[in-house]
């Protein structure tokens, strides 16, 4: 049979609010996604966050988010990526390039960050590779970063946007 | 217009003050004058100064005292116009139309060419369907004011009313050739109106005249094709409805009547002419749904596997969430659920596997990672609709697994508990959906009836009331809305609880009882507010929508809604009947202040018996 269907159908990927209606179906993604859970205090923050929280719509179905804020230790302005996912079903379809593409756009339209940083448990490669494509590195690794997973050990993956030497604070997690 | 008692000039002119502050809504002012003619000793009992006084108070919501004046004033001028005609309108007022109508009657003897007392009969009539009585008062109008050109149309629907077609139209036509015609699309809905008229009267033949004659000053062109296709095809002149028809399917392809009256006028006696005849209209406009849904109620065997596999892929393909409510029609037919069911299955191992839709397929593009969500969903909703509630449970729950965003899985997911008769597992996930997207009101909705069906009626109200109207209970502005289906569900809730009170109160919600007049509430305002439009209508020249609107009312309580509201009703005042309650005092869950004293003797719908 050659039932082929022959449009050219380019699937729609787009970014929407996190607002107070949806952000169940945030708190149920996060759920399905990470291995960590998220306390209350997480979701109140997000909803203040405007353009650094963000759901993915994938044909119209939320299927993955991103969450960021903005971290000012250590005498630097850095954005923080707290967390960012996608259902399994959906991964490699170009979800999270949208997603971090969006972050990047946000710090150079801001143009007053120092760096992005973010949490990776050490053996996530793909989560690694990943970022790895953006321009992320590894610049440190800290032991004991999570307290119920195996492994517990994290890298801070950190893409510099100022030639300015900082070092990470250890803070949230992240996958 | 004399009076039986007339007042001197100073007293007259205050009279007439009376008069204006009621028509311009000043009722403060209007008694004032009337106390003023009132306190002259001389005048204390002027028949028509207390009636005017009465129909003011009543504006002012004093009814007792304006029933109270206005009798009185009639008793003292039995004579006056004023007096019976201030009757007529305060019982109108009341919607006790027959005793106003008999008002305006003897307001009539005493001034029988009043056009503001006709025209007020005329409408009650009209509202009460006493036809002949309309066409009296319409003929009376009509020679009164023959200028006017309400007087003519008013005139004209009487007759057509009463289906004296001839004469109907006779007036119609003189009408339109005098100049009172102006403007064009006024004029068009005239000609349509009488086309309509010459329609009912059976005359085909004459209405395709008229319609040729008069075609190009219609100004809707969709309803003159439709009417010529619809003439053209009673008066089996094929060959021009088949033109027709294609003309139509030209404009709007996605019209499925359009497909079946082409169908008509191409005189089929076989499905696969129909078949044909849509596979050629699908070839004509690729993207029109219609041809393409329509082709699987007429193909069989080989043929509707092609093409519903064909349909099945685009839709799942693309993600369209109502494409097996799209596709159930076709369940009736055994043969086709199989091959459906067969196809969808496939679908699954294949996107489960290598993401195509079939094994053949490998070497093309993957299908969007959402074909396998809906394919799922899709099954769900079949193996449901088929009374398998362990298969349907089966595939929503894959579903969920493989994406737990999409709301419309919890919605099913709540919807197969509910077919299985779990109404306290359904209303839990439609809660759950309703908690993923509380701006959506149709889930809101959704959630709300299913916590009706499970007797949970104060959550039901609290869901409700995130998007009713602030600062007021949400029962009450739904009720206020006339949102009938929470009014018969809570009803019914009440009723299986056994608070038999509660239950027959939210059905009169619906279904009013009252006094000495049935009527019910919601559909009673239905058939109220159709008195906006008897002077509406007419002057706007909408015509063919006016009796459009009749036609409606008069069968107005064939709803389903009036029918489930007054079945539950009836099912409450027979267990009632069946079953009294011992003492009303001791049911503390009854509401006492609401159930009909005697209930247990009484039939649903006598009248006096209930008093909401």
């Amino acid at each position: 049979m050659s039932l082929c269907i022959c449009e050219t159908y380019r699937s729609k990927i787009e970014l929407g609010d996190v607002t107070p209606h949806n952000i169940k179906q945030l708190k149920l993604l996060n759920q399905v996604v990470f291995p960590v859970s998220y306390n209350e205090k997480f979701y109140k923050d997000v909803l203040e966050a405007g353009e650094l929280a963000k759901l993915a719509y994938y044909n119209d179905i939320v299927v993955g988010a991103v969450c960021c804020r903005v971290d000012t230790s250590e005498n630097s302005r850095r954005l923080y990526i707290m967390t960012l996912g996608c259902l399994y079903p959906y991964r490699r379809l170009g979800i999270g390039t949208v997603m971090v593409q969006h972050v990047l756009n946000y710090v150079y339209k801001d143009g007053n960050f120092d760096s992005i940083f973010l949490h990776v448990q050490i053996s996530n490669e793909g989560a690694i590779d990943f970022y790895k494509k953006f321009g992320f590195e590894i610049v440190e690794t800290k032991e004991h970063y999570y307290k119920r997973i195996e492994p517990a050990d994290a890298h801070v993956l950190q893409k510099t946007l100022r030639p300015k030497t900082n070092q990470t604070n250890n803070q949230q997690n992240n996958q | 217009m004399p009076s039986s008692n007339p007042l001197p000039p100073k007293e007259n002119a205050l009279f007439k003050r009376i008069l204006r502050c009621y028509e311009h809504k000043q009722y403060k002012n209007g008694i004032k004058f009337a106390k003023q003619i009132l306190s002259n000793p001389k005048f204390s009992e002027h028949g028509e100064t207390l009636a005017m006084k009465g129909l003011t108070l009543n504006c002012l919501g004093r009814k007792e005292e304006a029933y109270d004046h206005v009798r009185r004033g009639l008793r003292n001028d039995l004579q006056s116009h004023v007096c019976w005609h201030v009757y007529g309108l305060l019982q109108r007022s009341d919607k006790k139309y027959d005793e106003a109508i008999k008002c305006y009657r003897n307001a009539l003897k005493w001034d029988k060419d009043n056009i503001q007392i006709l025209r007020d009969l005329s409408l009650l009539q009209i509202q009460m369907r006493d036809l002949e009585g309309y066409k009296d008062t319409r003929y009376q109008l009509f020679m009164l004011r023959p200028t006017q050109r309400a007087s003519w149309i008013g005139f004209a629907i009487s007759y057509h009313l009463l289906k004296d077609y001839e004469t109907a139209l006779k007036i119609l036509d003189t009408f339109r050739n005098s100049p009172m015609i102006c403007y064009d699309y006024e004029h068009s809905e005239l000609l349509l109106y009488q086309n309509m008229v010459i329609q009912e009267s059976g005359e085909c033949e004459q209405a395709l005249k008229h319609l040729d004659k008069y075609s190009d000053q219609i100004c809707d062109k969709v309803t003159v094709k439709e009417t010529y296709g619809k003439l053209r095809l009673q008066l089996k002149q094929y060959a021009e409805a088949v033109q027709v028809y294609k003309e139509l399917l030209n404009i709007n392809p996605e019209n499925t009547t359009y497909y079946a009256r082409l169908a008509e006028a191409e005189r089929h006696t076989k499905p696969e002419e129909t078949l044909a005849m849509l596979q050629r209209y699908e070839d004509l406009f690729p993207r029109a749904l219609a041809p393409r849904r329509l082709q699987l109620n007429y193909a069989i065997g080989d043929e509707f596997k092609i093409l519903v596999d064909r349909y099945l892929r685009r839709g799942l393909h693309k993600g369209v969430p109502p494409l097996f409510v799209n596709l159930r029609s076709l369940y009736n037919d055994q043969q086709k659920v199989d091959t459906i069911q067969s196809l969808v299955l496939e679908y699954k191992e294949a996107l489960k596997a290598h993401g195509h839709f079939s094994d053949q397929e490998k070497d093309n593009p993957r299908e969007p990672a959402s074909a396998l969500l809906w394919t799922y969903y899709y099954l769900a909703q079949h193996y449901d609709h088929l009374g398998l509630t362990e298969k349907a449970l089966n595939e929503i729950d894959a579903a969920i697994e493989h994406t737990p965003t999409l709301i419309e899985l919890f919605v099913t997911k709540g919807r197969i508990y509910k077919h299985a008769g779990n109404v306290q597992e359904a209303y839990k996930w439609l809660d759950e959906a309703q908690g993923l997207d509380t701006a959506d009101r149709y889930i809101n909705s959704k959630c709300a009836k299913y916590m009706l069906r499970a007797n949970l009626i104060k959550e039901a109200e609290e869901t409700c009331g995130k998007f009713t109207r602030e600062g007021v209970l949400a029962m009450e502005n739904l009720n206020e809305m006339q949102c009938m289906w929470i009014q018969t569900e809570a009803a019914n809730a009440y009723k299986r609880l056994g608070k038999y009170g509660e239950a027959l109160k939210k059905c009169h919600e619906v279904d009013r009882v009252d006094f000495n007049n049935i009527y019910l509430q919601h559909f009673s305002e239905i058939i109220e507010d159709q008195f906006d439009f008897h002077t509406y209508c007419m002057r706007k020249m909408t015509l063919r929508s006016y009796v459009g609107l009749l036609r409606l009312e008069d069968v107005l309580r064939a709803h389903p809604f009036y029918f489930k509201a007054a079945k539950c009703a009836v099912e409450v005042y027979l267990r009632l009947h069946d079953e009294p309650l011992p003492d009303p005092t001791q049911a503390q869950e009854i509401d006492t202040d609401h159930l009909p004293l005697s209930v247990g003797s009484h039939v649903l719908f006598e009248k006096d018996t209930f008093t909401f």
